[in-house]
C-alpha cells in the first residue's frame, strides 16, 4: 500500500520532490501535465518546510548499562 | 627455642597467607616506573620489570590484556594486584597498563597507529559515507558531559524528527575502552541498525582522551557495520579512533553538523527546486511562443509569396487576355465582317470607331 504523504518521512518527501524536479527537467516534461506536476511539487514543499519547522528530534538515553 | 606463639605454615600457607595479607592491606595499587626487560611469552603472556632508580618489580599480564603498545623504557602507570607466585617470586598481576606521561603517550600511539596503519584500518578505501538524511541515529558518550550536550544543542537547531538513541558511558578512565565496546557491540547487534554511529566526548587532557587510542575500540570501531563518525576533544586532537571512524568530526558539536544537514539551508534550497520549476516550466512558455512566432511568420512569407505569383500569374493573363481582345485588334486597324460573303450579299463591316453595311461585288479565291 502506498505510504499516505503525512506518513512519509522528510528525506523521502526530499527524494519525491527531486523526482518531481527532474521531471520538470527532463525529456519527458510536457507542459499539458507541467501545471498539475507543478501544484504537487509547491504542495510537497510546503509539507517538508512545515515538518522541518515543526518536527522534534526524540532523544531516548537507553538504560542498558555498559560498565559490566 | 622456639616461641610457641610463633606462626606456623606450610610453604603453601605461608603463600596463601601472604597474598591474603597482600590483598587486604593494598588490594589492587597502581604504580608508575619504567618498562624494562618486555617480552611476550607463547603469544600469549607478557612479562617485563616496572622500574625507578632504585628499585624493580616483575610484572606479569595476559596478552588481551594489553591494550596499548608497549616496549622498554617507556613510563607506564599499571593497575596491578601484588602476589606471590607458587614458587615465592614476587610479582605485579597486571590488570591494565597504560602510558604515562607526554612522551610515552606519544611513542604509544604512533606505534599502534604504524601496527593499524600496517593493516589498513586508516585506508580510505574503508571509508562509508553517512546517510545525507539520517532517521535513526545511536550516540555513544558520556550523557552527562558537556560535549554531549553540545551535540544535543546542535542537533536540535539544525534539524527534527529524528530517533535518537544515547548509549551513556565512561568517556575517560581504565573503564572506558570496554564501555564504549560494549556500546558499540549493543548498536551493532540490534534488529532493525540506527544509520549512523556517533562517539563523541568534550575537551580534556591527552591522559583523558587517551581511552581513545584504545587498540580494541578502535578495532571495534573498525568493524562496526554501521557507519562511525566520531568527534573527540577539540580540533587540535587527534585519536587513533577519530582516524578508524568513517568520518572524523573536530568536535562534537561539528558531529552533529556533519550528521544532520541544516533546516535552514534545507528550507533555501525547497525554494530554489520550486524556483528551478518554475525557470523550466517558462523556458518551455517562451519556446513554444517563439516556435509559433516564427511559424506564424514563415505562414506569412509563404503567403506573400504565394500573392505575389498569383499578381504575376495574373498580369501574365491580363497581358495574354489583352492580347486576344477582338478591340486591341480593330484598335491596329483590322475590321471584323459579318454577314454573307457572297456576291450581292450584304455584310457589316465593323472598325474601331464605326460600321460599315456594304454589298459584296465579288467573291474570289485566293
Amino acid at each position: 500500500m502506498l505510504k499516505q504523504s503525512e506518513q512519509k518521512t522528510v528525506s523521502e518527501k526530499m527524494n519525491e520532490l527531486s523526482e518531481l524536479v527532474a521531471w520538470f527537467e527532463g525529456d519527458e516534461f510536457e507542459l499539458e501535465q507541467a501545471l498539475e506536476t507543478y501544484g504537487k511539487a509547491e504542495k510537497l514543499a510546503a509539507e517538508i518546510e512545515h515538518d522541518l519547522t515543526n518536527l522534534k528530534n526524540e532523544v531516548t538515553v537507553l538504560k542498558e548499562k555498559f560498565d559490566a | 627455642m622456639a616461641n610457641d606463639q610463633t606462626p606456623k605454615f606450610s610453604v603453601s600457607d605461608f603463600i596463601a597467607v601472604v597474598n591474603q595479607s597482600l590483598e587486604y592491606s593494598l588490594g589492587t595499587v597502581e604504580i608508575e616506573g619504567e618498562v624494562a626487560s618486555f617480552k611476550v611469552n607463547q603469544g600469549k603472556w607478557v612479562f617485563f620489570d616496572i622500574k625507578d632508580a632504585t628499585g624493580s618489580v616483575n610484572c606479569f599480564m595476559s596478552l588481551f590484556q594489553l591494550r596499548v603498545p608497549v616496549e622498554d623504557g617507556m613510563k607506564v602507570v599499571v593497575r596491578a594486584a601484588p602476589k606471590i607466585t607458587a614458587w615465592g617470586k614476587f610479582s605485579l598481576t597486571i590488570q591494565s597498563i597504560r602510558p604515562s606521561g607526554e612522551g610515552s603517550l606519544k611513542k604509544s600511539f604512533e606505534l599502534l597507529k604504524a601496527k593499524l596503519d600496517k593493516e589498513g584500518l586508516f585506508s580510505p578505501e574503508r571509508k562509508r559515507s553517512l546517510p545525507e538524511i539520517p532517521e535513526h541515529i545511536a550516540v555513544i558518550s558520556s550523557t552527562s558531559a558537556a560535549g554531549y550536550a553540545d551535540f544535543v544543542k546542535i542537533l536540535n537547531d539544525r534539524w527534527g524528527g529524528l530517533k535518537v538513541d544515547a548509549a551513556h558511558v565512561q568517556v575517560q578512565g581504565d573503564s572506558a575502552p570496554e564501555q564504549m565496546i560494549r556500546a558499540i557491540s549493543y548498536f551493532n547487534q540490534q534488529e532493525t541498525l540506527p544509520e549512523v554511529l556517533v562517539i563523541i566526548r568534550g575537551g580534556g587532557s591527552t591522559d583523558d582522551l587517551a581511552a581513545f587510542n584504545d587498540e580494541p575500540l578502535v578495532r571495534a570501531i573498525a568493524a562496526s557495520r554501521i557507519p562511525t563518525i566520531v568527534g573527540v576533544g577539540h580540533e587540535v586532537d587527534v585519536s587513533l579512533a577519530d582516524m578508524v571512524a568513517d568520518v572524523r568530526a573536530a568536535t562534537p558539536s561539528n558531529a552533529a553538523q556533519i550528521v544532520v544537514p541544516d533546516r535552514k539551508e534545507l528550507t533555501n534550497l525547497l525554494g530554489q527546486l520550486v524556483r528551478r520549476i518554475l525557470v523550466r516550466t517558462e523556458g518551455v512558455v517562451d519556446g513554444y511562443l517563439k516556435d509559433t512566432k516564427v511559424t506564424l511568420r514563415q505562414g506569412l512569407t509563404m503567403l506573400d509569396t504565394r500573392v505575389d505569383l498569383l499578381q504575376s500569374q495574373l498580369v501574365t493573363s491580363r497581358q495574354v487576355m489583352g492580347a486576344y481582345n477582338p478591340r486591341a485588334v480593330l484598335s491596329r486597324g483590322y475590321a471584323i465582317i459579318r454577314g454573307e460573303v457572297a456576291t450581292g450579299g450584304i455584310i457589316r463591316i465593323e472598325q474601331q470607331e464605326r460600321i460599315i453595311t456594304a454589298e459584296v461585288k465579288d467573291v474570289e479565291a485566293i
